[in-house]
């Protein structure tokens, strides 16, 4: 997967001054490009910054935006905050399971979803809600899912 | 300026931190996170003590706690001990393991935890004492990693740590001895790497491993024809002087 574009991570890298400041931000487009922080990426990044590993490990670990293991083609994220979990979000995740024999925080073998489960999207109104990438789908019943994962090509994982 | 603590009359200078001026005082303030070397670390909050300060009282951390007026400190008031044993009951169901943290739960009579699932091997309170440590060595080697209750201090990648010289500083500063480190037959492992040892070419005890002269003799210049040991380099320069 890194291999391909290995590239990239040089294309990152000079877009951004060599200032231990744009850290966080180089770590949020590689793992932008890649769906995950390579290994090979993060020692890039610690020669082009000059800073210890030791302490990009201790950012990369930090935020939940940023993921050491390879995530999906398609990040599912579960909404389990109050609201939703009221309205029936562990149905959602059961659901997931059944279709995509997928639980929080793993990935589908052929990775192309990725599942966890966050704290609170911030649309109660119209829980229970959860995000594939970037489109936010709401009012969920556990029997509109199959239609969606089948939209995005989940059916081979069927 | 004067202030008083415990209600002996103390010295202090400007800016000071209670804690200093109690010591130089022999005044007896509990800490963990605090050496004189790294000082200011502020994180087991042992320390507190109370401020009377213009008719009003405050509980401060007396290890962060920078003197400007002329005050008046209290370091065992009934409000602090039991401020302090619930500290210590927090902090003994965090680490249970460490020997100096028992003695401070007998010692202020904490009761037996059973309301937290512990882990019954733990001993780190993750004060961040060695990574400062480490830190000022200049060898960054290792660092806190995840966050909220995964949080622990690792190597990265919870690797035997590439950049790590062995000289052990994080194990010397951690007050609870949560950081393992072995020696025998030539050899010191910590952090789950092996280093060789170098002997004092004068007593020819093991004083230090390569990597840690190395390291030096890189960052200061060394003089690198002879390998001393702290006590035979003292001799050696108390010699040259006399002579």
């Amino acid at each position: 997967m890194f291999e391909e574009g290995e590239h990239m991570i040089e294309s990152i890298l000079k877009r951004y001054p060599k200032e231990r400041r744009f850290l966080l931000a180089i770590l949020q487009d590689i793992q932008r490009t890649y769906n995950y922080l390579p290994r090979k990426a993060l020692n890039e990044v610690r020669e082009y910054l000059d800073i210890p590993l030791s302490s990009l490990y201790s950012m990369a670990t930090f935020y939940r935006a940023l993921s050491l293991k390879p995530k999906g083609k398609y990040v599912i994220r579960v909404c389990d905050g109050t609201a939703c979990h009221i309205r029936g979000s562990m149905n959602l995740l059961e659901e997931i399971k059944r279709e995509l024999s997928l639980l929080p925080g793993e990935i589908t073998p052929d990775g192309k979803f990725s599942l966890e489960t966050v704290n609170c999207l911030g649309s109660c109104a119209i829980a229970p809600v959860m995000m594939i990438n970037e489109r936010v789908y709401g009012n969920l019943k556990p029997d509109m899912l199959k239609e969606i994962f089948s939209s995005l090509g989940g059916e081979e994982n069927g | 300026m004067k202030i008083k603590i415990d209600g002996l009359e103390c010295e202090a200078n400007y800016g000071e931190y209670i804690l200093e001026v109690a010591k130089r005082n022999g005044i007896h303030i509990p800490t963990l996170c605090h050496t004189d070397a790294l000082p200011g670390q502020g994180s087991c909050r042992l320390c507190i003590v109370e401020v009377i300060e213009g008719g009003k009282n405050k509980v401060v951390v007396s290890c962060l706690y920078p003197v400007t007026n002329e005050i008046e400190v209290l370091t065992n008031s009934d409000k602090i001990r039991r401020m302090r044993k619930n500290i210590i009951r927090l902090l003994a169901a965090r680490a249970p393991e460490s020997e100096h943290i028992r003695k401070l739960k007998e010692e202020y009579k904490v009761p037996e935890e059973k309301r937290f699932n512990v882990d019954k091997g733990e001993k780190c309170i993750l004060c961040g004492l060695c990574v400062r440590a480490c830190e000022a060595v200049g060898v960054y080697a290792i660092s806190s990693v995840n966050r909220g209750i995964t949080k622990k201090i690792s190597p990265p990648f919870e690797e035997p740590p590439e950049d790590c010289i062995g000289c052990g500083a994080c194990a010397q500063v951690c007050p609870t001895g949560a950081i393992a480190l072995k020696e025998f037959e030539g050899k010191r492992v910590i952090w789950d790497k092996t280093f060789e040892l170098v002997k004092c070419s004068v007593c020819g005890n093991y004083f230090t491993t390569r990597e840690q002269y190395e390291f030096l003799k890189q960052k200061y210049g060394l003089e690198a024809e002879e390998f001393l040991c702290d006590k035979c380099r003292k001799k050696s320069t108390a010699q040259k002087l006399v002579f």
